[in-house]
Order: structure tokens, then C-alpha cells, then sequence
């Protein structure tokens, strides 16, 4: 804590290691915290370099992370990672304000950030945009959740540097620093939790040569049905009775390995990433299909942990190039990424509408695999720094190329080839110590040629046996997309209060599903159709902060405004389709013009040396208020809520290291603005309790942690979790336990 | 201990000012519709009920009468076999059901019907001819009502072709 603290510090405004001293005080500070633009943010980095403080080295790359925009910037670090595991990375994050996850089951999940997701939000991990988790609900992020040392949250449009699909917020997974010179260590994580029967297993090795350094990961995770406090679930109508509150089919298992290689003299740094995360996970076998299932119970509930029909399967493999260059008052850094993400969704056969009742053997896909994607994507991010006086110049340009290829008997998105790129500008300027103010521009370029699909079978008796009149789902098509956008902030930081503010545009180009689907999704019983037509989803945005820090405080609020002109929507219609929809509800690709506004707010008060509270409130309003559904909110909205936190660092130690005790009190509000399909979810009281501590074993810490997730078993539903459409609540009571050995 | 005070007033203001936002939002004043149509085919003269079993080659009339709170949409049906017992009805009673069997020619029927404009009740009548060369077994009769704003509701009955 008191390492990390320092860190923090040091973020804030870097000093020498040799001063640490004089800043014990900021021991106080959360392990989280919103960082404002620091009042000499415009200090040349030439002069700044790395500060090594104790075991952290403090690298640009963290320095260079405070220069970002006027937009509200918060990160958390490796050590609220641990203390706060969840089944996925973002479960883990879900204690911040402002953000909230689209669970699906056990493993997975994605992120809302003030309840927009998908491919709203940008995930960026070793400085490239993480390509693959944005077909639908359904699909997560395939990270290895302990592969992650911090993470940095951009809440609001972050177009200008991240390109355009950020327009409601980015989540930067930030890389490790730079070993020491002439290090070496290793670290190895188990961890156990009581609901899922989770195991999960990580070991990491690095060390550094004088110029050369590595780092590897490998990481192992088993997990069997997840339990509910509740024996029977109703999926529609239709109920489901379930075996000990078990969650028919929802284990899962996850292999990641990863291997950096990095080269790093005077200003020049390189480092090579590659790696790959593979996750099998089973999908709700009595909520999936054309209409909600009975399935072979006896079977299901025989085995915890065997993933049978249905179930998803994907592998994505990373290799990334990080290189960076420094001279005279330039910073330059290049990154080149390439991606494949493998996704396979497997079920039996189901006859849906006109398809033959049993399935051909001349067709070359097995009769199990309803869906494939594989989707590569190489990128490109080019980058320049310039510090001058006053001015902190930046230039950017960003490629991309993605290539994605389908197979399996289902259709819902086509195979599409899509290449874009983006230039932008941007000038901080610091007119005095107190006032900061920026501006930036940026123009982007997409063209995305979408791929021609006819049906495999026929659809109507006069088409019978002439394949090629089947019917075509998807018509070959291109739509090209040219924007610019821009945006004005300013940080005045007069004192122990700090104010910012961020007013811009945001941009988002359509994606394939949104543009060319045409097919049942067979997780929703529903049809839904893309809408080749569709313009560009255009945001505008005005950002607030205010932050007042001192001794024992620590406040922040941070409202929002945003409006859209012309939100992508997936509206569900009065209409049935029977030719492509096989009979299901149509849902079509819509625009609305949308408005929402919130804030989050944290309070932290460090009452005394070893006690201290915390208040974290979110909410957020979004209205439709034009369209088919105007009046209605946007899906997925979180409901207002607010988490309480006591954290207790007794100064004993019993020969203990840094013990902890920690409890979390969230109450979350019902949620009353839906949409079509969705319900209205009551409000729930949670109670989580943290504690823990650090041991030495043979010299090397050893530190334990304890959480109890959902301590009175509280059954509640989670408004924006995947299967909140079928009333299944959430997890009940775990314990979970964690050993992390550092070597 | 002054300015704890005077922060324990700023947070107290930012406090009120978030909870301001939270219980204040009522941004719009349309009504919205958040009730779901229903289904009823309980009444007598609505056919298939649960476990119905219909002669293959002969006409039956399906009958239901679906309500709506503001307006109704339209509705589908779906007749397909669950010679694999895949599927489960929304009705209590569970049918006697024939042995898992693979299908050969199984009857199939997909339609939907909208609504016409304006009404709150509707009353379903279509005459069904189930042709004679099918595969006789267990099917599944899905009734499928949306209303304008784009609720669904839908039911799910066991039937039997003889």
C-alpha cells in the first residue's frame, strides 16, 4: 500500500525516491483515485525519465498517462485487482463508479461504461485496440485477467486519441514497467472460490539484462456451474427447475500464456508481445435455441464441470510491437498489432423454419457448430510528442485492416473486409500555473465491404433444389465513412480544488452486425436485421470534474451531458419474419436521437491512522427522444447506486504484513426505465467483506487475501447482466481465497 | 479541525446535488406502455389446448383471443416436432409423450399475421389442414403476440398429430 501510494504520488507530481518521506501522508489516498491533470503536467519528459521507487519504477509510459485529455481519468492498480478479484477482469472493475458489466455467466463479461458498452467502449491492451469481443451480449473479452498490472478508465468520449469507436470511453489495460536492471523474480498466483468451484492458476518469470528484458505468463482457470440462490427460474414462461440452485451448463475453463520480449537503450525501447487466450464456457443449455428448451437434466446435472451442447469456444492470439524513440523534444512511439480471434459457437441442430429436419453430410461443417468467426486485424498506431514551452503538441496516426470469415450452419453477421484510418492533432497549452486548456482535432477514413451470403437450404417450395435461388441474406455491399471531430478542455487547478471540463464531438462508425444481420440469435429467440443504411452514430459531449484534496479528503464529482443525434439501436418491432426470422420477433437496426446525462461521485475520508470510508455513487439517465421508441430509456441502463466502504489497517501486525479488513456495502436502486424486451429489476443490498495480509515465506511475501462476495446469500438480479431476460439472479454467497507468491 | 467542517459543507453540497440528480429525473412526460399483451386460450372453444391430439389429413381451427393494454401487433405461429423432447410446453400438465424417434417428414408450419390497426382484443381464427403423408409423433404449437411498442408474449402447447 504505502509502495503504492507512493506511486501514486509520484504520478501525481514525480519526485526522486530518496523524498519519499515527505510524502507518507498520501498513505491515506484509495487504492484508486481520480487523477487530475497535474499542475506541471507540461514538464518536458526529456527531464523526467524513470524514477525507481523502492520496488516500482515509475516508466514514461505511467508519466505520459496523466498528460491525457481534460476527460475524467481514473485507474486502478494491481493491488485493487487482487484484493477485488472477480470471475473476469471487469467483474473485478464493476466497484468503480460509472462503470458496470454485461455478465454471462460465470467467466465472461464485458464492460459499461455509464451504460454504454459493446463496441462503444474501446479496450485497448499493450497499446492496441483488443478486436473480438464486440458481436453481441454474449461474447466477453478474452483477456487473462491476471495478466493485468493496471488499468486505466477514460469515462467519456475519447475519439480524438483512440479513434473513433471510443465514444463513450476507454479501457486502457496498461503494460508492466520495465524490470530493474539486473533483475529477476517471478510470481505465482492460485486462487480458489466456493460458488463456481473455481481454480485458477497463474505463474509469471522476468528479469532484464542490461538491455534486454522479458516477461512470461501462463495461466490456467477451471470453474464448474455457477449457484443461485433460487431452485427454479423461469425462462419466458416457461420454468426451469434447477438441481441445488446449479446453473445448468455454465462451467467453463481458460488457458492463456503470454511472452514479451523488450529491448530498452538510452531512448530508444522496444518490446514484442505474444500471446493467447483460449476459453471454453457453456452457455445456459435450457435458454438457448429457437425457443427456451427442456433439456436432458439427468445428464447436465450428473458432472459440475463438464461443458456439453451449448456451449462457445474461442481463442484469440495477440502479437504486438511496442516501439518508442526519444529525441531532442520529441517522443515517438509506433505500435503494430496483429490479431486472430477465433470464435466457435457450438449446439445440436435445431431445424429452425425452413432448414431439412436432419442435417445434410455433405455439408462441411460438423452438424454441432452453429456459428464460426474468424476475424484478423492487423493495426497501426503511429504517434508524436513534441514539448515545447508552453505547448505539448501531439500527432497521431492510426491504420487498421480486418478480415472476417464465417462458417457453421446459423447466420447472423456476414464475412466483411474493413480498412480505416485517422489523423489527429492535439495541443495542450498551459497558460499559467493554474490554468491548463486544450484543443484537438481528428479526421477518420472507413470503408467496410460486406460479403454476400445465400441460405444453404430452401426457404419456399418453389425454390426446391435450385440453389441458386436460395435465399440471400446478406447482399455484397461497401459503405465508406469520413468524419472529423474535435474537442475543447480546459484544467484550472486554483489550490487544493481542481476543476475540468471537456466539451467535443464523438464518432462512431456502424459495424458489420449493425449494417448486414439477417438471421435468428438463437441466445434471445429473436430475429435480428441489420439496416445496410444506417449513418454514423454521432455523439456530443460535455464532461465536468471537481476535485478537492486535502489532509483527510478526498472528493471528486464528475457529471456528464451527452447527446446523440443519431443513436444505433436495435428496436424490437411489433413484427414476426418467418421467411429469415423462422418465425421470431423481429428486432431491426434503428436510429434515435438519444440524451443522457449522470455523474459518479467518491468521497473518501481517512478518519484516522488506520480507518477509512469511502462513498461511491453513480447514476446515469438515458432517454430516446426520437424514433420508434421515443419516450423509452436506451438497454442495458444501470440503475443508480451507491457502495459504502469501511476499510480497516490495523497498525498491529502480529508479525502480519500490511493486514487488511475491508467491507462494502452497495445498495443499488430498482431500475423502473426499460426498454422492450427488458423488465424492471427491484433494488438489492449487497454486502461484500476483503481482508488479508502478507506473509514471509523463505524471504519472499506471500500475500493472502479473503473475500466474501455476497455474504447473506442475497438473491437479487443484476439489471444489466446477459441473462437478466430470463430472471436468473446472480451468484450467490462465495468465499474466495487467493495466495499470491512473489519471488 | 475547521476544515473538516467546511469539506463535511462541500461534500454535503455534492452529495445533495447527485442525490438531486438521481431523484429528479423525470425528463419526459409521455406515457409509456410497459405491459405486455397477452394470450388466452382457456376459454371454451379455444383449440389446441394442452395435449390435443389432431388427426394428420383433416382441418382443426385455431382459436385465442390475444388482449393488449394500448394496441396490439401481430402474432405467429409455429408447429414443429419435438420427436427429440426437446422442447417443453408453458402448461402445467406434461403430455404422454411417444418415444424419442428421428424425423423422416415431420410437419412444419410458420406464419404470422399482423393485427389490424387500433384494437386492444383480437380473436384468432384460422383453419389449419395438416397434409396426411407427415410424421405422426409429439409437436409443439407456439403462439407468438407482440403489441405495437414491440412487448412479446408467448406460449407454448404439446400436441399430437395421430
Amino acid at each position: 500500500m504505502f509502495i503504492e501510494s507512493i506511486l501514486l504520488v509520484s504520478l501525481i507530481n514525480p519526485v526522486p525516491s530518496g523524498e519519499n518521506s515527505t510524502n507518507v501522508q498520501m498513505d491515506a489516498y484509495p487504492i484508486y483515485a481520480q487523477i487530475q491533470q497535474p499542475k506541471d503536467s507540461t514538464i518536458n519528459k526529456e527531464t523526467i525519465k524513470t524514477y525507481e521507487l523502492g520496488q516500482v519504477t515509475v516508466s514514461d509510459h505511467l508519466e505520459q498517462m496523466i498528460k491525457e485529455e481534460s476527460s475524467n481519468i481514473s485507474f486502478v492498480r494491481k493491488d485493487f485487482l487482487r484484493k477485488n478479484r472477480g470471475n473476469s477482469l471487469m467483474k473485478t472493475m464493476e466497484r468503480l463508479p460509472g462503470i458496470s458489466t454485461v455478465g454471462i455467466g460465470s467467466g465472461t463479461s464485458k464492460p459499461l461504461i455509464r451504460g454504454l458498452g459493446f463496441n462503444q467502449v474501446v479496450v485497448l491492451t499493450n497499446g492496441i485496440k483488443h478486436e473480438g469481443q464486440q458481436w453481441g451480449a454474449d461474447h466477453g473479452l478474452e483477456l487473462d485477467q491476471y495478466n493485468v498490472d493496471q488499468v486505466q478508465i477514460i469515462k467519456g468520449p475519447a475519439s480524438i486519441s483512440y479513434g473513433s469507436d471510443a465514444i463513450a470511453g476507454v479501457i486502457d489495460i496498461k503494460d508492466k514497467p520495465v524490470p530493474d536492471r539486473g533483475s529477476q523474480g517471478g510470481s505465482l498466483i492460485l486462487n480458489a472460490k466456493s460458488n463456481t468451484a473455481w481454480l485458477g492458476a497463474s505463474a509469471n518469470v522476468y528479469g532484464r539484462r542490461e538491455k534486454w528484458f522479458y516477461d512470461m505468463r501462463l495461466s490456467y482457470a477451471s470453474y464448474g456451474d455457477f449457484k443461485v440462490p433460487a431452485d427454479t427460474v423461469y425462462v419466458y414462461d416457461f420454468g426451469v427447475a434447477l438441481d441445488q440452485g446449479k446453473v445448468r451448463n455454465t462451467a467453463g475453463k481458460e488457458f492463456d500464456w503470454s511472452v514479451k520480449l523488450g529491448y530498452l537503450e538510452g531512448p530508444l525501447k522496444n518490446t514484442l508481445t505474444a500471446g493467447r487466450v483460449y476459453m471454453k464456457s457453456g452457455f445456459f443449455a435450457n435458454a438457448h435455441g429457437l425457443e427456451p428448451r427442456n433439456v436432458n437434466e439427468e445428464l447436465h446435472d450428473s458432472a459440475n464441470r463438464d461443458i456439453l451442447l451449448p456451449h462457445q469456444e474461442v481463442g484469440h492470439f495477440k502479437l504486438i510491437d511496442q516501439f518508442s524513440y526519444r529525441f531532442e523534444k520529441h517522443l515517438i512511439e509506433a505500435d503494430f498489432g496483429f490479431q486472430l480471434n477465433e470464435r466457435k459457437e457450438w449446439s445440436q441442430y435445431v431445424n429452425h423454419g425452413f432448414m431439412p429436419p436432419n442435417y445434410p453430410d455433405e455439408l462441411s461443417y460438423p452438424s454441432t457448430l452453429e456459428r464460426s468467426f474468424d476475424k484478423k486485424v492487423f493495426s497501426m498506431q503511429l504517434r508524436d510528442e513534441w514539448f515545447l514551452d508552453q505547448h505539448q503538441l501531439q500527432f497521431g496516426l492510426s491504420g487498421e485492416w480486418q478480415m472476417n470469415e464465417i462458417g457453421g450452419w446459423g447466420f447472423l453477421i456476414p464475412a466483411y473486409q474493413k480498412v480505416s484510418f485517422g489523423l489527429y492533432a492535439l495541443d495542450k497549452f498551459k497558460i499559467n500555473d493554474e490554468w491548463q486548456i486544450q484543443g484537438a482535432l481528428r479526421y477518420d477514413h472507413s470503408r467496410i465491404a460486406i460479403e454476400a451470403y445465400q441460405d444453404w437450404f430452401p426457404s419456399t417450395e418453389e425454390q426446391e433444389e435450385q440453389p441458386s435461388n436460395y435465399l440471400y441474406r446478406s447482399q455484397a455491399s461497401t459503405r465508406t465513412f469520413n468524419s472529423q471531430v474535435w474537442a475543447l478542455g480546459f484544467n484550472y487547478a486554483p489550490g487544493k480544488f481542481s476543476f475540468k471540463g471537456n466539451i467535443g464531438t464523438g464518432f462512431r462508425v456502424p459495424i458489420a452486425k449493425e449494417l448486414g444481420a439477417n438471421g435468428v440469435n438463437y441466445h434471445y429467440y429473436r430475429y435480428e436485421r441489420g439496416n445496410a443504411e444506417l449513418s454514423p452514430e454521432r455523439s456530443y459531449q460535455l464532461d465536468l470534474g471537481g476535485t478537492l484534496k486535502e489532509d483527510q479528503w478526498l472528493v471528486t464529482f464528475s457529471p456528464f451531458f451527452n447527446y446523440f443525434s443519431n443513436y444505433i439501436y436495435l428496436s424490437p418491432s411489433a413484427e414476426y419474419d418467418y421467411l429469415y426470422g423462422a418465425g421470431n420477433q423481429v428486432f431491426n437496426y434503428t436510429q434515435s436521437e438519444v440524451v443522457r446525462f449522470g455523474g459518479e461521485l467518491s468521497v473518501f475520508h481517512q478518519i484516522n491512522k488506520s480507518m477509512n470510508i469511502e462513498l461511491l455513487g453513480e447514476y446515469v439517465y438515458s432517454e430516446q427522444v426520437s424514433g420508434d421508441k421515443k419516450g423509452y430509456t436506451l438497454p442495458f441502463s444501470p440503475p443508480p447506486s451507491v457502495l459504502l466502504n469501511t476499510t480497516y489497517k490495523p497498525l498491529w501486525t502480529l508479525g502480519l504484513g500490511k493486514p487488511y479488513l475491508a467491507v462494502d456495502y452497495r445498495l443499488t436502486a430498482k431500475q423502473e426505465q426499460i426498454v422492450p424486451p427488458e423488465k424492471m429489476t427491484p433494488g438489492y443490498r449487497l454486502v461484500d467483506l476483503r481482508f488479508g495480509a502478507e506473509l514471509n515465506l523463505f524471504d519472499s511475501p506471500l500475500q493472502l487475501d479473503f473475500q466474501v462476495r455476497n455474504l447473506f446469500n442475497t438473491r437479487y438480479l443484476n439489471h444489466t447482466s446477459f441473462y437478466r431476460l430470463i430472471d436468473l439472479p446472480e451468484q450467490g454467497r462465495s468465499f474466495n481465497i487467493s495466495f499470491q507468491l512473489d519471488i | 479541525m475547521k476544515y473538516i467542517n467546511r469539506n463535511g459543507i462541500f461534500s454535503t453540497c455534492l452529495f445533495s446535488i447527485f442525490v438531486f440528480l438521481v431523484t429528479s429525473c423525470q425528463f419526459n412526460e409521455d406515457e409509456q406502455d410497459l405491459i405486455l399483451p397477452e394470450i388466452d386460450n382457456s376459454f371454451s372453444g379455444a383449440f389446441p389446448s394442452q395435449c390435443a391430439v389432431i388427426k394428420r389429413g383433416e382441418t382443426f381451427v385455431f382459436r385465442a383471443v390475444f388482449k393488449d393494454n394500448v394496441e396490439l401487433g401481430s402474432y405467429s405461429l409455429d408447429v414443429h416436432h419435438n420427436f427429440d423432447h426437446h422442447s417443453h410446453s408453458t402448461e402445467v400438465n406434461d403430455c404422454n409423450m411417444d418415444p424419442v424417434k428421428t424425423a423422416n417428414n415431420p410437419y412444419l408450419l410458420i406464419e404470422s399475421f399482423p393485427i389490424p390497426e387500433g384494437l386492444q382484443s383480437y380473436e384468432a381464427v384460422m383453419e389449419i389442414t395438416v397434409p396426411e403423408d407427415v410424421d405422426p409423433g409429439d409437436y409443439h404449437f407456439m403462439i407468438k403476440v407482440t403489441d405495437k411498442e414491440g412487448w412479446q408474449t408467448l406460449k407454448g402447447i404439446s400436441i399430437k398429430l395421430d
